[in-house]
């Protein structure tokens, strides 16, 4: 960062003298513009020494996937992405048959169970019923009075969601492979943690009268920036960065404004 | 010294070790099938729901529960295939060929329960049955015959049998028995139970609107007796009817595929997705072709929605399901749009995204739609309950005392596959997921 051009330095106007345009030794004050020594890279050393960084919404060591990152004053608009609660969507890989006590395949072993009963319809009714129950959190924590009309509105067009601390919320889940005993499923939720997706997958293996650990936890989707927009470990450097930021400027600046105002 | 090491983190040999030599459990096999269960909430006292505790608690320090708000098991023994909600009581009907078929629970004062011999006094009954207790009808094969569908109204309940006709039992004062009013008949302790089975063809549904009864046969066409002041059972008159009669008028010649009544309005759907209303329009339920408010002739309402599939009738409210799955209501109270509609002559559709639909799922569409006295409940084909209206002693099943003003999913462990509704409670018949 510090190699790339440099702003030039600032100009100040001075007079300084100089020999009159007659003869003789008197001196007159000609106006010029001079750079200000205080700007000269030598006196003032390289312009960045530290950057602030800010981590967006956390993510753990097992899990993997989108995580944003602010950098100076980009972290302003982290905390103002945090208060929109927008959405992120996560694919999560679970294994059935098993049961561990960290929920995922790396734990201690607690339980095994057949899973032969299990079908790809059983699945879909457990998931219909986390996404009815999770919606009805969403209506109750968003903190509207439900007998307004308004509430009915926002109910309808489904814009109700909560605007403060609330526990994790489910607003969809959908089986994306099924093939025993793995199965692969796309969630999007608010307020979550990965841990918390894991002990879903969990209940889930123990709705279907077995079991079920989490193999994956990969976010695809955190508010507006996609993997799409991600930068993987070869592309980290300068130029991809500068390159990403300027791609989602525009994202974020729009997102904010549509919540925010 | 090295005799106690500290425990490191399992290595992928030792895991794989100890996963090979766990033991397996099994805790559904591959047969395992999906249980039937029967889930009541609402206002208990009257014994409606079935459950004894909640009226007589069986502990000394346990305290009586007048409401159940949310959704509770009730226990039977077999699989209930048809339920109905009268005014503070409740039906229970099983498809089995087993002698008992029917049970019913709650006010028992008009013999709307049959006669239920009380245990203290061999001659006389019980005025209010706390537990479902088993109704003995005077079957000619009770080995063969079996119950299609029960229906309550205020006091009195209907029975339809697929070989023996319908048996009626309870308050006849009106008429609404099929039988001929008897004056001053003491109803409470009757052991009277009244057959019907002069109808031109099979009866296939019956219905019980407050005070009237409605039949619908197989060839399309309603029979209507009980009260009529306000012209409910359409006949053209508005005295009582004791005997039933074929109804006329716009339904005259048209197949009937479906009736309903709770209140003192009844709606008629046809083969062909049209709507014929008759009866109380005081709501502006039949504000759209009529500005009496009692029409006593079958009319056809020219709603231009689309195809009709299901309609129910509420006290005061109407709400119609379409082919393609959506949801109109008109009438007047809470009909689900928000506090500011409260009544409308013309229907008015409910959006599908308040009833789970959206991008995700879009195949999401409300299969049935049912009626209480000011409360309305759907089903969606995900087996999701969504009520909405009026919450008397807690009848929504929400789990809070308050009106809801747009469909609110109830929180039930199991695919819910249909539902009746009271006055102040419901009842539902649900699957269990696996």
């Amino acid at each position: 960062l510090n190699a790339a051009p440099e702003r030039a330095p600032r100009q100040q106007v001075r007079f300084l003298p100089s020999p009159a345009p007659g003869g003789g030794g008197a001196v007159e004050l000609v106006a010029a513009r001079v750079p200000v020594l205080a700007d000269h890279p030598l006196v003032r050393g390289p312009r960045f020494r530290k950057l602030k960084i800010g981590a967006g919404h956390r993510l753990d060591v097992k899990a993997s996937g989108v995580f944003v990152l602010g950098i100076g004053h980009g972290n302003k608009l982290l905390t103002d992405l945090y208060n929109c609660h927008l959405t992120k969507v996560y694919t999560v890989g679970g294994l059935f048959g098993k049961a561990t006590d960290d929920f995922s395949d790396t734990g201690n072993l607690i339980e095994k169970t057949t899973f032969d009963h299990i079908t790809r319809e059983k699945l879909e009714r457990i998931l219909a019923v986390i996404q009815g129950t999770n919606q009805k959190a969403l209506l109750m924590y968003s903190n509207i009075d439900m007998k307004t009309q308004e509430a009915y509105e926002l109910a309808v067009k489904g814009l109700i969601r909560p605007m403060g601390k609330s526990p994790p919320i489910i607003t969809a889940v959908r089986c994306l492979q099924f093939a025993l005993p793995e199965f692969q499923l796309e969630i999007h939720c608010l307020h979550e943690t990965q841990q918390y997706l894991r002990k879903v997958v969990h209940e889930i293996g123990l709705e279907l009268k077995s079991s079920a650990v989490c193999t994956q936890v990969r976010r695809t989707r955190d508010g507006v920036f996609t993997v799409d927009d991600a930068l993987p470990r070869t592309q980290w450097n300068l130029r991809s960065i500068q390159e990403a930021i300027r791609n989602c400027q525009l994202k974020v600046e729009t997102e904010l404004e549509k919540t925010l105002a | 010294r090295g005799f106690c090491v500290p425990a490191r983190p399992p290595s992928t040999r030792q895991l794989r070790e100890a996963d090979e030599a766990a033991p397996v459990f099994q805790y559904a096999g591959k047969a395992a099938r999906r249980k039937d269960r029967v889930f009541v909430w609402g206002f208990s006292y009257s014994g409606a729901l079935g459950v004894p505790s909640f009226v007589k608690p069986d502990a000394g320090w346990k305290k009586p529960r007048r409401i159940q708000p949310t959704p509770y098991r009730l226990e039977t023994e077999d699989k209930i295939s048809s339920a109905a909600c009268g005014y503070g009581f409740t039906l229970l009907a099983s498809n089995t060929r087993d002698i008992t078929k029917v049970w019913g629970m709650g006010l028992n004062k008009d013999s709307q329960l049959g006669f239920q011999r009380s245990r203290r006094d061999q001659t006389k009954g019980y005025e209010y049955v706390l537990e479902p207790s088993p109704i003995p009808l005077p079957l000619e094969k009770p080995q063969q015959t079996r119950v299609l569908q029960v229906s309550c109204g205020r006091a009195h309940s209907l029975v339809l049998t697929d070989s023996e006709g319908v048996f009626t039992m309870g308050n006849n004062s009106y008429g609404q028995c099929g039988r001929k009013v008897v004056e001053d008949e003491i109803y409470s302790g009757s052991h009277l139970i009244h057959q019907l089975k002069e109808f031109d063809s099979r009866v296939v549904q019956v219905v019980c609107g407050q005070d009237h009864s409605l039949f619908r046969t197989k060839k399309g066409s309603v029979y209507a007796c009980g009260w009529g002041a306000d012209g409910q059972t359409g006949l053209g008159h508005y005295n009582i009817t004791s005997v039933p009669t074929k109804l006329h008028g716009d339904i005259a010649g048209v197949n009937i595929i479906q009736v309903s009544s709770y209140g003192d309005c009844c709606l008629a759907v046809s083969d062909e997705g049209d709507v014929f209303g008759w009866g109380n329009s005081e709501y502006l339920q039949l504000a759209s072709v009529t500005e009496t408010t009692q029409v006593n002739v079958p009319r056809h309402l020219p709603f231009k929605i689309g195809k009709v599939k299901e309609a129910a009738c509420g006290g005061t409210g109407n709400i119609v399901l379409t082919e393609e799955g959506n949801v109109f209501v008109w009438g007047y109270g809470i009909l689900g749009k928000g506090p500011n509609l409260t009544e409308t002559a013309e229907p008015e559709m409910i959006p599908p995204s308040l009833f789970g639909w959206s991008d995700f799922s879009p195949d999401t569409r409300v299969a049935h739609v049912r009626c209480g006295l000011s409360q309305f409940a759907a089903l969606t084909n995900r087996g999701e309950l969504f009520v909405w209206g009026k919450n008397l002693r807690g009848c929504l099943g929400t789990g809070r005392l308050e009106d809801q003003y747009f469909p609110w999913r109830v929180t039930v462990p199991g695919e819910v596959v249909d539902v009746a509704c009271g006055v102040d409670h419901m009842v539902s018949m649900v699957r269990s997921f696996t």
